[in-house]
This record gives structure tokens, C-alpha cells and sequence, in this order.
């Protein structure tokens, strides 16, 4: 009897003790929300970043900022916009997708953000595109590449490749350029992005009418592929198309060359990762991947050049990743959006980031469909050489 | 093509064969099963690679290397974790096993970091041919190391005194301690013989699947442990037995295209056997003495 009141008292306790914990802070958010929505004044123009710094996507949200940062300080140094300065509010959600909506608030609640670049993962941002387009607030996710982003409403935007432009610029490719016409599919069961990549490229291969002469079906976290392998070991394919992430990719290679099979492997960029060269090592060399930006000394244009530059500088020589020059061309689509609306209310210049159409950035052209779905150009074709990840080709989409 | 697929199976069901071993030896002398089991192949696996990496020495030494380090550890493990509480309900060191698995992979993890590293380059693999099949360097060598080492521990158990000793431990445990047998010797013996086993699977399989984690023990453990009682719990050949008959039956079942239930084909088989034999394939049925 003594025993079981001790428990009801502590349960008790943690119950309460959850409670308070899972309500802190949002007592004071809502009277800061209460009677204001007044238009937004002052001499700064305020744009929100919304991803990690620390935690497991630390790296990603870094760069992105690093991007977004050198876009600022372009456009403050040439005089600002509309006549005002350009201000970031930096938050960090640790990775965190309850962290990553609460910083979505205080952004738009409390420093009234016109709008919010970020987060730079799918996960994150469809949690935190609903509390923005509530808000009248765009969202514009440098990185978000998964479905059923934009969808969420007409405030919400991305700056990306998306695996819908990739797949079939690169299954073209691959027919006309390298003459493929007979590959095997392989598919990451339990993985989201490889099941979608699959029916994209499948979709592609029809319509260039290449055979499949093999599909294997693999799962995250495999190490032994020797029975898919030799599978497709007589099929004679002219390549191996693979959809999933660097480590099982990585590691089937190794079991394609253990097995004397000389084929190459073409993925997306759940393949882009150090540990796929390291891992892979000779056993991935010609393998090729697609991706939205690359740095090509040769073919990028003098816009993309002067931001390499200009990122290097600042970073001990470090070359800038996809993350960095899509967080720069997310405030400058802003910008660009801002200054044709002359205002920088987001219902009014969301209608012109709509609009945009064939527009310069760094990471190539930017097209927004109808359904405000990016369409860029080019798709960045990488191979592995010599251990190293070398730009193959770039190609253009229409 | 078929014949192909078996031999894959057979090469991967050496390595569950290497590490049922340990499970079934340790049970049938003190009915525990040692869930850490798992852990001693993950660490045997990297003092492999730490051996080829830092030391730079070849397969053999690295192999050898690696079963010592996991003697010893087995045996200290053994001595720490398990023996205070031989005497004690049997949920006890079971609960411990558990608790040192969770404690080793944790540990690999700080020390690693949780993704997998890439099996160094230690030798050139060659690919012959085998008549319709063809065969690997890599899947010769495992098949020829575990087929010693099994060789080895069948002749240790069969003729050697400490194997006796271990045979009459497994069948009596008083018993053989009134009979003058020293049965901490003959636990620690056995925990030392199934780490060293589980050691050199772990080898085995990083460099057949060039990769190795921290948490590569689990699975591997648990499909191991279905070998070991689909085999029939404490029987030494039933081990061997089960851990082929899982590696066949999954790289069949994978290249028949249900890689998706890839992990379920052990445990269905495992029930399936269980239904028609609860002993196991080569269990012997416990007589209950009144």
C-alpha cells in the first residue's frame, strides 16, 4: 500500500514535470504573437535561417549559412536593397525536428522574418513549411530534395535538383552519349529516397527505350550483396544504375568487382559522400552520380567562378559544396524577388518568386514550374578518377 | 547459376557456423545464452583491422591477433560478468549478457564512430574457375580457415582432455565437479575456445564483406544463435549444421528475390524446425530424471 502511493507520487511528478517542460517558453511566444502583424517596417530587411548547427545534419546547415552570409554581403556592400540592409537571424534546432518547428516560430513571431531560408533537410522542412505558409512567411529550403515540399502551400519554395530533372537528363545521357541501352536497376527496399529514385529512373529508361535486364533489391544497413550480384552477373548490362546511399553503394561495387563483373555504377546524390571514395575505393573508380552543383574549373560561367573564388578565400582554399552556393542563390532569388515586387511584404514578391524564369544563379538556371516545383540547369554529371570526384559532363535540361 | 548462389551461402554460413559454435558450447555447459557473443565477433573483427591498419601485418598474423584478443576477452568477461552470478536465478547473467553487449557496441562506437570503416586492403583477391562456378581467394580462405578451425575444435573436444572434461562438464555439471574436474577451468576453457572462433568470424566477414561496425554483432549474433538452436542447442556438429543451412537458405531466399525478408527466413526456419523437432535438427531430447 505504502509502495504503490510512492509510485502514484512520483509518476505524478514526472508527469507534471513533462508537462512543464513541453509548455516552457510557449506562454510568452503567444502574447508576443497577439496584436501584431502590422507590416513590417524598421531599415532592415530580416531573412530567417532555419537549420543546424550542431547535430547530426550540422554539416549541411553550416555551409547553407556559409552560402547565405556571402549572398548578404554582396548585396549590403552594393547598397543594400530598396534602400535597406539585409539582416540574418541565425537559429540553430540541433538537428531536431520539435527544435526545428520552435525556431520556425520564434522567427516569425518574434523577429518578424519577411522569409526563412532553410532547413536544408526534407524532414525538417515539411515540419517547419506549414507553420510559415500560416504565417504568410516564404519558406525557401536550400536543400530539401524529397516530396511533397511545395505542396504544402503557395509560400513555400526550393532551390534544388530535384531527382525528377536529375534522373532523366542522366538516363538521356547515358543512352545517347554512352550508348547504353541495357542496364540492371538496383534498389534500396527500405529506404525512401532509392524506392523513389528507382520508378524516376525506370520512368526515364521507357521513355528512352532501354531494357532492363535485371532488378536487385537491397536494404540500408546490408553488408553481404554476393547473392544480388551474382544474379545480374549474366545479364551483360552496360551498366548498373544503383539508387541508394554511399555505403551500401560502395560496398556492392566491391562485390561487382570481387565477382569479376567490370560494369559501373550510375546513382543520385544519396551516393555523395567521402565514404563512398574511401570505402569503394578502386572497385567504384568510373562510377557516376548526379548532383545540383559541382565545382568545374572549366565549364562554370564567370558568376559561379567569382563565388568559388570568393568562397576559397574565406575558407582556406576549401572548395564550396552544393549546400553553400544553394543557401547564396536562395537569397539572391529573394533579392531578385524583393526588388521586382518593390516591396518586401512576402504576400506581394512570393507572386514574383513564382515568376521566375530562366534565372542566373550560381548552382546554374532556375526555372520555377507551375506548380512553383524548381527546374534547373544543368544537371552536374560527377565520376569517380582516381579515387577523386571529377565533373564527367554537365547536362543542359531544356 | 544455382550452384553459384550455394556456394555464396556456404561461405556465409561458415562464418554463422564460426560464431554458433560459441553460442552452443557455452550453453550446453552452463545453459546461458551468451548474448555479448555477438560483440566478441564485432571487437575480433576490429583488432583485425587494427592489426593490418596500425601494425601492418599480413592476414595470418591479424587473424591470430585478433582470436587472442578475444580469448582473452571472452575469458575475462566470462570471470567478471558471468561467474558471480552462477549461482544466482538464470534470468541474472542472462540480463548481464545483455547488458555487456549493449556496453561493447556502445564502447566501439565512442571509440569508431557508428559508421562502418572499409576492411583494409590486405591482400589481391583472384576469381577462379570452377567448372560452372566460380570462386573467389576470399571465399577459399574462409572456407579453409573455418573448416580448420572446426576441424580443430572437433578434435580438441573428441581427443584432447580438456575437450572430456568439457564433454562431462556439458553432460553433468555437479556431477563432473564431485568427480575431481576443475569446472572453472573448463568455463573459462570453453568461453575462450567460442570467443576465439567468434573472433576469426569476425576477420572473415569483414574481409568477405569489406566492411566492418560497431554494430555489425547484432544481426550477425542473432542469426548465429537461430543456427545454434536450429541445429540443436549444445550439440557441436548441430551448430555447423544450422549455420550452413541459414546461409544457403538466406542467399537463396535473396537471390529468389525476397531480399526484403532476407532476416525473417532464419527465424521462419527456426520456428518452422522447432514445430516438427524442439530439439533442434541434432538435438538429443533432455531426459528428465525423477
Amino acid at each position: 500500500m505504502k509502495k504503490s502511493k510512492i509510485y502514484f507520487i512520483l509518476s505524478a511528478l514526472m508527469i507534471t514535470a513533462l508537462l512543464l517542460t513541453g509548455c516552457g517558453g510557449g506562454g510568452d511566444e503567444k502574447k508576443q504573437a497577439e496584436g501584431e502583424k502590422a507590416a513590417t517596417g524598421g531599415d532592415t530587411i530580416k531573412i530567417g535561417f532555419l537549420g543546424a548547427k550542431t547535430g547530426g545534419h550540422a554539416a549541411y546547415g553550416v555551409e547553407t549559412l556559409k552560402g547565405i552570409k556571402m549572398a548578404v554581403e554582396d548585396i549590403n556592400t552594393a547598397g543594400g536593397l530598396l534602400g535597406k540592409k539585409i539582416e540574418i537571424v541565425e537559429e540553430d534546432h540541433g538537428s531536431k525536428v520539435s527544435e526545428g518547428t520552435t525556431v520556425t516560430q520564434k522567427l516569425i513571431t518574434r523577429d518578424k522574418v519577411v522569409a526563412i531560408i532553410g532547413d536544408p533537410t526534407t524532414g525538417i522542412t515539411k515540419a517547419a513549411a506549414p507553420i510559415a505558409q500560416q504565417n504568410k512567411v516564404v519558406l525557401l529550403s536550400a536543400g530539401a530534395v524529397g516530396p511533397g515540399v511545395v505542396e504544402i502551400g503557395d509560400y513555400i519554395y526550393r532551390d534544388v535538383l530535384l531527382n525528377s530533372v536529375g534522373a532523366p537528363a542522366v538516363t538521356k545521357y547515358l543512352n545517347e552519349k554512352l550508348g547504353w541501352k541495357k542496364v540492371v536497376v538496383v534498389t534500396s527496399m527500405n529506404n525512401d529516397f532509392s524506392v523513389g529514385l528507382t520508378d524516376l529512373f525506370k520512368e526515364a529508361l521507357i521513355e528512352n527505350k532501354m531494357e532492363i535486364v535485371g532488378e536487385q533489391s537491397i536494404q540500408d544497413g546490408d553488408q553481404n550483396f554476393a547473392a544480388q550480384v551474382t544474379a545480374i552477373k549474366d545479364k551483360n548490362a552496360d551498366g548498373i544504375i544503383f539508387t541508394g546511399y554511399y555505403t551500401e553503394g560502395a560496398l556492392f561495387m566491391k562485390e561487382v568487382r570481387k565477382q569479376g563483373l567490370k560494369s559501373v555504377l550510375v546513382g543520385g546524390d544519396g551516393l555523395m559522400s567521402d565514404v563512398f571514395l574511401k570505402m569503394g575505393a578502386e572497385a567504384v573508380e568510373g562510377s557516376m552520380f548526379f548532383c545540383g552543383f559541382a565545382v568545374d574549373e572549366t565549364k562554370s560561367s564567370d558568376k559561379t567562378k567569382k563565388f568559388i573564388e570568393a568562397y576559397k578565400a574565406g575558407n582556406n582554399g576549401v572548395q564550396p559544396d552544393y549546400f553553400s552556393v544553394q543557401g547564396y542563390d536562395a537569397v539572391m532569388l529573394i533579392a531578385d524577388a524583393i526588388k521586382a515586387a518593390n516591396s518586401d511584404d512576402p504576400e506581394k514578391f512570393r507572386v514574383e518568386l513564382a515568376k521566375t524564369k530562366n534565372w542566373e544563379g550560381v548552382s546554374g538556371t532556375i526555372t520555377f514550374d507551375e506548380s512553383r516545383e524548381p527546374i534547373k540547369s544543368p544537371v552536374y554529371l560527377l565520376e569517380v578518377k582516381e579515387g577523386k570526384l571529377a565533373v564527367k559532363d554537365t547536362i543542359e535540361v531544356k | 547459376m544455382l550452384s553459384q548462389q550455394i556456394l555464396n551461402g556456404i561461405t556465409l554460413g561458415a562464418t554463422y557456423a564460426l560464431i554458433a559454435l560459441g553460442y552452443t558450447m557455452v550453453y550446453g555447459i552452463i545453459q546461458l545464452i551468451n548474448f555479448a557473443h555477438g560483440e566478441i565477433y564485432m571487437v575480433g573483427a576490429f583488432v583485425g583491422v587494427f592489426m593490418i591498419t596500425v601494425f601492418q601485418q599480413g592476414l595470418v598474423v591479424s587473424l591470430a591477433a585478433a582470436m587472442l584478443a578475444c580469448v582473452i576477452m571472452g575469458v575475462t568477461i566470462e570471470r567478471f560478468a558471468y561467474r558471480p552470478l552462477r549461482r544466482s536465478t538464470r534470468l541474472a547473467p542472462l540480463i548481464s549478457a545483455i547488458g555487456l553487449s549493449i556496453f561493447l557496441q556502445t564502447l566501439m562506437t565512442k571509440i569508431k564512430g557508428p559508421q562502418p570503416i572499409p576492411f583494409p586492403h590486405v591482400m589481391e583477391d583472384a576469381l577462379y574457375k570452377l567448372g560452372p562456378i566460380e570462386i573467389s581467394k576470399v571465399q577459399i580462405i574462409i572456407l579453409v580457415v573455418a573448416s580448420l578451425l572446426m576441424a580443430g575444435l572437433h578434435f580438441i573436444v573428441k581427443y584432447v582432455k580438456i575437450g572430456k572434461a568439457m564433454r562431462a562438464a556439458s553432460e553433468d555439471y555437479d556431477t563432473s565437479a564431485l568427480m575431481g574436474i576443475n569446472v572453472n577451468r573448463v568455463i573459462s576453457f570453453t568461453f575462450a575456445i567460442g570467443s576465439s572462433l567468434a573472433a576469426a568470424g569476425g576477420v572473415l566477414v569483414g574481409l568477405y564483406f569489406n566492411s566492418v561496425s560497431p554494430f555489425m554483432g547484432v544481426t550477425a549474433g542473432l542469426k548465429a544463435f537461430c543456427a545454434a538452436v536450429l541445429g540443436g542447442i549444445g550439440s557441436i556438429p548441430g551448430a555447423m549444421l544450422g549455420g550452413l543451412f541459414i546461409g544457403v537458405a538466406e542467399t537463396l531466399g535473396i537471390a529468389g528475390g525476397f531480399d526484403t525478408y532476407k532476416d525473417a527466413i532464419a527465424f521462419t526456419l527456426l520456428i518452422i524446425v522447432l514445430l516438427f523437432r524442439p530439439t533442434g535438427l541434432l538435438g538429443r531430447p533432455i531426459q528428465k530424471k525423477v
